[in-house]
């Protein structure tokens, strides 16, 4: 995350209340959740800040550890390699593989069944 | 058409769909008079669009997420579209990853409401400590807000949502000098008494 102090980074919110994510839909992705009952005021605006600190944090993570440096574009591939390597993103692992072509994918097919042959 | 100038739009919104519903494979036509509106701060999603989505694919709008992207990444910087995606659902993720892990905590103490103690504590203890700061300095700001506008509140309060939203959750109530000007915190309490609390639990101190 950026340098400037957490007084500075709340007073560039231009509006106190500011938040840029639609609180409805986050409260209705919390309510899909199992046995999830009532959410207050306050754990819903957290919820969804929270949620904001989270995509800035990502998306910096994963650009500044991947190619960004040299293509200058965050690529599914830095997420999936920042979910891997990051502690804090491992809980994204499951959703996202990483991606291989798939001719590899077949290459490798064909080499194990290669190796089941010989044996 | 109507176009309000409102820099979220996207091509497709020409056509009448919300770029925003395009994702996952779950494709979510919307009336054009829903479009002109599209504002940031809880928007009621006008066309039922419960009804379309399945649990599972329910996302956070694609462009809000890509600007936060895009204004958290160096200026010169590019987003692939399938990592703008990919980080919409990583956001679900995020979501119900805290939730539930809140939820627990809300259920073991009996409680029926989600507060606020409960997605902090839910933060730090799913390796996201250091998003606790910031947030109550938010909640704070957002709090004060809401007092100036007495009655007014900036959300579409949704049946359901549990808790009254009146006047006195939000009378300055806080400690004083919960958290001065240069951002330390002398008391770490954050919830005050008018909260409703269940007597006999204590207030989590945040260290």
């Amino acid at each position: 995350m950026s340098e400037k102090t957490m007084e500075e980074k709340v007073e560039q919110a231009t509006n106190s209340k500011n938040v840029s994510l639609p609180m409805s839909r986050v409260r209705l992705i919390m309510k899909s959740s199992p046995d999830v009952s009532c959410i207050n005021q306050d754990a819903l605006f957290l919820t969804t800040k929270a949620t904001e600190l989270f995509v800035q944090h990502l998306a910096l993570s994963s650009y500044k550890n991947g190619s960004g440096k040299e293509t200058n574009t965050l690529s599914y591939s830095d997420l999936a390699n920042a979910a891997e390597e990051t502690e804090t993103f491992q809980f994204l692992t499951d959703i996202l593989p990483k991606k291989i072509l798939a001719r590899d994918y077949l290459k490798s097919l064909e080499e194990m069944k290669k190796d089941d042959d010989s044996l | 058409m109507n176009m309000d100038g409102d820099s979220s739009t996207t091509d497709t919104t020409q056509l009448g769909i919300t770029g925003e519903y395009m994702t996952g494979g779950t494709y979510v036509l919307q009336t054009q008079d829903d479009d002109g509106d599209e504002s940031f701060n809880d928007h009621e999603d006008g066309n039922g669009s419960k009804d379309y989505f399945r649990e599972q694919d329910i996302y956070l709008p694609i462009a809000n997420v890509a600007r936060i992207m895009k204004n958290a990444i160096p200026q010169t910087g590019k987003i692939a579209k399938d990592a703008k995606e990919c980080v919409q659902e990583c956001v679900s993720e995020f979501i119900s990853f805290m939730t539930s892990e809140a939820s627990e905590r809300c259920h073991q103490e009996k409680r029926k409401t989600i507060n606020g103690e409960d997605i902090l504590f839910a933060m730090s203890t799913l390796g996201f400590d250091m998003y606790v700061e910031p947030l109550k300095l938010y909640l704070q700001k957002f709090r004060e807000a809401m007092k100036g506008e007495k009655g007014i509140t900036p959300v579409t309060v949704s049946e359901g949502l549990g808790e009254e939203l009146t006047d006195e959750s939000f009378t300055g109530q806080l400690p004083a000098g919960l958290i001065t000007a240069d951002g330390q915190q002398q008391n770490v309490m954050v919830y005050t008494t008018s909260y409703q609390q269940i007597p006999g639990v204590q207030q989590i101190q945040f260290s």
